[in-house]
């Protein structure tokens, strides 16, 4: 594997930007998976920096890549192929840690455990996703009444997730949702295990790697409250294994590619007359929270966000980029994916996948459900990997974080402009005083930088560098990288949770001259914040960054 | 009238917010306007934008700030603080899906908690270039707006079709009614005092547009 991945690494930039991601968003949820394996993680850390040899310009704050990162930004920017293929290190030595833990901390048969089960969560969760679509479909033969009830669930939806009481009853309902379909779930493969076993090797795994443990099932339900669902998401298959299967890909490939989808599809078609009797109780507690018109009022948007995403990831994925037409109309068909008419086949592939996985997190999530702007956060993540199961539960590592951007009582982006606005005031109180003439000092006109993550700001490759930073940072914490472990070794930026923030701010302040000396309305400030898209030098920004943080962690 | 002006020589700012559902073509509608560019992959607006354009009412250059928001329930609460000081909307919606025109209802209502009464409205049915799609007819939604007592027209930001009279039209009826307020109230109409705001309501938080520097986008 680790030689692979050199070879992979050497090849140059795509590829290993994507087997970077991957990595990285495999680095978001070791840490959920528990704190055991804090002490690996720190000792590697250690180790790391030693042989990093100290650390580098402006300290790029994971370990063990310090020494690369130190190339990636120098002043004379060599150029992104020696920044990509330093990050490739990073990647490598994440993924060394990353299996070294798990063999110490689990066995193979708890990680394909734990993978066989978010496998089947996911496809429970696409289960039900199309069995609301072909309601949706039956019902819609007075196409009219259909979508007027559309428009008042996109109101209802509004009005009834307002409170805080309602959406954790939403949350609990959901949970019982889960745990009894997973019920349900059980006794449909316990019954029907031969059947089904003829589909996909995956789904046979499942089945056999699943029963041994019904009885942990109920425990590894009883989530708390919180968002914390996700703790499980480490695939065991490796980003480096999948990768290099991936570049074998010839044609005879491609249905693979579908096949995680079309895998459950079949299951779905067989066994919908059956579970529609089987899961009374699970499904109902489910449809009880988002109903029907929730969900067709959320797939209508989803749907029009995601033929209206650009094609900038193609370069990126080759093997995506050559899907055939047919599959991809049949994946769009299975999803309920139209008026794409004058896409090509592989972004109308891409758009159902997309479809396809946020419907399923909109059940998953349904306070947050869908919103604007999370196909920006999800379209790099499917660019990069290609099993649909595993990107989504990736992308609900993701909306851990993020999802409170979406939140409608506005807590979250509230708390992150405040932060933004605080890095401001504390390194440019002259910058401060000005915004705070023209009103601007609640930092709005960064909005749109803070709910995608500089996703509009910046290009594909950009967006990654920039992402991959921030989570390596955020790992680093979770896996108890502390500030009193960190002064040992004295680089100047600590992990920060909020490097994003710092980011954004770097940005503002690059423009302060401007803003101070030209600009005197929000609505300036804001058209500026909204032109930056390719203007923005992703090493210099991050530099700053890890500057700001540098000077100012303590004081925020 | 239409004209662009690159400097920042203007006698009236005003205003207007583009509403209606996700996907009508709201910010095409305004990159044509602004900058006479469509784009058929533009992306859902997160938060808001905004562009601006002078045109030429008579005499006075009127500056159009024209407000372009995120339409998603989700997005409102923080983007409902930018229907201050609007004095005009183009509620927009996609003649091609009926729910878009039946949704514009519920966009009016909107409009009127965040606004004040005298607010100048257009309906606009956008992508009247997908005829052979056509699912509001320009009677139904011309009947409608006569109901509702706003006024409508049939564009497409594509063929940049109806666009610019669409933007110029109400930016003309606010004009006219910012005149016709300071005639009644004996003032002079021609000479508002630059960089004053202008107020075409009696509400306090209408109309708080600051003056902006510049005409070109």
């Amino acid at each position: 594997m680790l030689s692979e991945a050199l070879k992979i690494a050497e090849v140059g930039g795509r590829r290993v930007i994507s087997l970077i991601v991957a990595v990285s968003l495999m680095l978001l949820f070791i840490a959920g998976i528990g704190s055991v394996y804090n002490g690996k993680w720190f000792l590697f850390v250690e180790g790391g920096s030693v042989s990093g040899g100290g650390g580098g310009r402006n300290g790029f704050s994971l370990i063990g890549g310090g020494g690369f990162w130190t190339s990636a930004v120098a002043p004379s920017n060599v150029g992104i192929a020696i920044a990509v293929t330093a990050m490739a290190g990073l990647a490598l030595a994440v993924t060394i840690v990353y299996s070294r833990s798990y063999d110490v901390n689990s066995s193979k048969e708890e990680r394909e455990w734990i993978q066989s089960l978010n496998r089947k969560t996911y496809d429970n969760l696409q289960k039900q996703c199309r069995k609301i679509v072909r309601r949706l479909e039956k019902n819609s033969g007075s196409k009219e009444n259909a979508e007027n009830s559309l428009y008042s669930g996109d109101l209802s939806q509004v009005i009834g997730s307002g409170t805080d009481n309602l959406t954790s009853t939403q949350r609990s309902l959901l949970n019982e949702g889960e745990v009894s379909e997973k019920e349900v779930l059980e006794k449909e493969f316990a019954g029907k295990e031969t059947s089904d076993s003829t589909h996909t090797e995956g789904l046979a795994d499942d089945e056999v790697v699943q029963l041994p443990h019904l009885s942990k099932e109920g425990d590894a339900e009883k989530y708390e409250g919180d968002n914390d669902k996700s703790e499980i998401t480490c695939e065991t298959a490796s980003p480096v294994d999948s990768e290099s299967s991936n570049s074998d890909t010839s044609e005879s490939d491609e249905p693979e590619i579908v096949q995680p989808f079309l895998s459950s599809t079949a299951l779905n078609g067989n066994d919908l007359i059956e579970s529609e009797n089987l899961s009374v109780s699970g499904s109902h507690n489910r449809t009880k929270s988002p109903s029907d018109e929730d969900f067709a009022a959320w797939q209508r948007i989803i749907c029009l966000d995601a033929v209206r995403t650009n094609a900038e990831w193609i370069m990126h994925s080759p093997s995506q980029a050559s899907i055939t037409e047919l599959n991809a109309r049949r994946l769009a068909e299975s999803v309920g994916l139209k008026d794409y008419d004058q896409l090509e086949p592989c972004r109308v592939f891409h758009a159902a996948r997309l479809v396809s996985i946020l419907e399923a997190y909109a059940l998953h999530d349904p306070e947050i459900a869908y919103c604007q702007g999370m196909s920006d956060l999800l379209s790099p993540i499917i660019s990069v990997i290609e099993d649909d199961s595993e990107a989504f539960w990736c992308f609900v590592g993701f909306m851990k974080k993020a999802r409170h951007n979406f939140r409608l009582d506005e807590v979250g982006i509230r708390r992150q402009l405040n932060i933004v606005s605080k890095i401001i005031r504390c390194k440019d109180s002259h910058l401060y005083d000005h915004l705070e003439k023209l009103q601007a000092e609640d930092c709005f006109f960064v909005y749109r930088m803070v709910v995608v993550l500089f996703r509009r700001e910046l290009n594909f490759e950009q967006t990654l560098c920039l992402w991959e930073v921030i989570w390596a940072d955020q790992a680093a914490i979770r896996a108890g990288i502390a500030l009193s472990a960190w002064g040992r070794m004295t680089p100047p930026a600590p992990p920060n949770e909020d490097l994003l923030l710092y980011a954004i701010a770097a940005s503002v302040l690059q423009r302060r001259k401007l803003i101070i000396e030209r600009y005197s309305s929000m609505e300036e400030i804001m058209r500026e914040c909204n032109s930056m898209a390719g203007h923005l030098d992703v090493w210099k920004l991050l530099d700053d960054a890890h500057d700001l943080v540098a000077n100012l962690h303590d004081k925020i | 009238m239409g004209t662009y002006r690159a400097d920042d020589d203007y006698d009236y700012l005003f205003k207007v917010v583009l509403i209606g559902d996700s996907g009508v073509g709201k910010s095409n509608l305004l990159s044509r306007f602004s900058r006479n560019e469509f784009s058929l992959e533009s992306k859902s607006t997160i938060g808001v934008e905004f562009a601006t354009r002078c045109i030429r009412v008579d005499d006075k250059v009127i500056k159009g700030q024209i407000w372009d928001t995120a339409c998603q329930e989700r997005y409102r609460a923080i983007t409902s603080a930018y229907y201050r000081g609007a004095v005009g909307a183009l509620v927009v919606y996609d003649i091609t899906r009926h729910i878009t025109f039946e949704n514009v209802e519920r966009w009016l209502k909107e409009l009127q908690g965040h606004t004040d009464s005298n607010i100048v409205i257009m309906l606009v049915g956008n992508k009247a270039d997908l005829r052979h799609l056509r699912a509001v007819s320009t009677d139904d939604a011309g009947s409608f707006a006569e109901r509702e007592n706003v006024f409508f027209m049939e564009t497409s930001a594509l063929e940049s079709l109806n666009v610019e009279n669409a933007f110029t039209e109400v930016l003309t009826r606010i004009y006219r009614v910012v005149s016709r307020k300071a005639l009644d109230i004996g003032e002079d109409p021609v000479m508002p005092p630059k960089g004053q705001t202008i107020n075409v309501g009696s509400k306090d938080d209408v109309s708080e547009v600051k003056s902006v520097g510049c005409c070109s986008s």
